[in-house]
């Protein structure tokens, strides 16, 4: 009589690929082992209750607002070519021209002044182009006496020329 | 003959323009403003006119350079 010592058989759990377990190869409990007498338990009893725990844990359900400044009163945005929400305001208010009150009315933060800078650059950037067109015969002499100007601005920023 | 470049509504009159209505102090406002498409020297000079509440400044004057570049 043939003897049946086992070996491979195909429908053996371990041979079907639809077994997979979590922690790695084919038709396993799961559990741990390995560690020392006594903490396989321990330490497996711990995966299951923290399984248990995350199963129960459900995900937070979206409830974010329709609006995200839902309860806040804001006026609406206009565009650039509405009429002026603040009819009694000079459009130049704030600034160093025209009517209304000055750049004395601006708050600390928005008084810092990069105008000498910024007229330096143009000076540095337009100067050839601007001095040329000064060299016109048809020129104004306003327009002289702007370039002028920014002449002196880019020898201040290079003393050197 | 009239320099083309001097012609009114070309960039180097709207600068002129510009630069002596707002003030040296403001160029790079100026450059901006003065690059911009106009659709006419009057467009040009109504904005000013409504910034500055004065006429336009500048351009009046055609003498002599006064320093060499």
């Amino acid at each position: 009589m043939a003897e049946n010592r086992g070996g491979m058989r195909p429908t053996a759990p371990q041979n079907n690929p639809a077994n997979v377990s979590g922690t790695g190869g084919a038709g396993q409990s799961g559990n741990y082992t390995g560690f020392a007498y006594g903490q396989n338990q321990t330490v497996n009893n711990q995966r299951i209750e923290g399984n248990q725990a995350m199963a129960s844990a459900q995900a937070a359900t979206p409830s974010a607002p329709a609006s995200p400044y839902e309860g806040i009163n804001m006026p609406q945005l206009g565009t650039l070519f509405d009429p002026t929400t603040r009819p009694d305001e000079p459009i130049t208010a704030g600034v160093d021209f025209g009517p209304g009150p000055g750049s004395e009315a601006l708050s600390k933060n928005l008084m810092n002044n990069t105008r000498i800078d910024e007229n330096a650059k143009i000076a540095q950037q337009y100067l050839p182009d601007l001095a040329y067109a000064a060299k016109s015969p048809d020129a104004p002499d306003s327009f002289k006496r702007f370039v002028n100007y920014l002449v002196e601005n880019a020898q201040v920023m290079n003393p050197n020329g | 003959m009239v320099d083309a470049a001097w012609a009114p509504g070309s960039l180097f009159d709207n600068i002129d323009k510009f630069a002596n209505s707002l003030g040296y102090q403001n160029a790079g406002i100026v450059m901006e403003l003065s690059m911009m498409s106009w659709k006419s020297t009057d467009d040009r000079d109504a904005f000013i006119t409504s910034v500055t509440g004065q006429d336009p400044q500048g351009g009046t004057e055609k003498n002599y350079i006064k320093r060499n570049y």
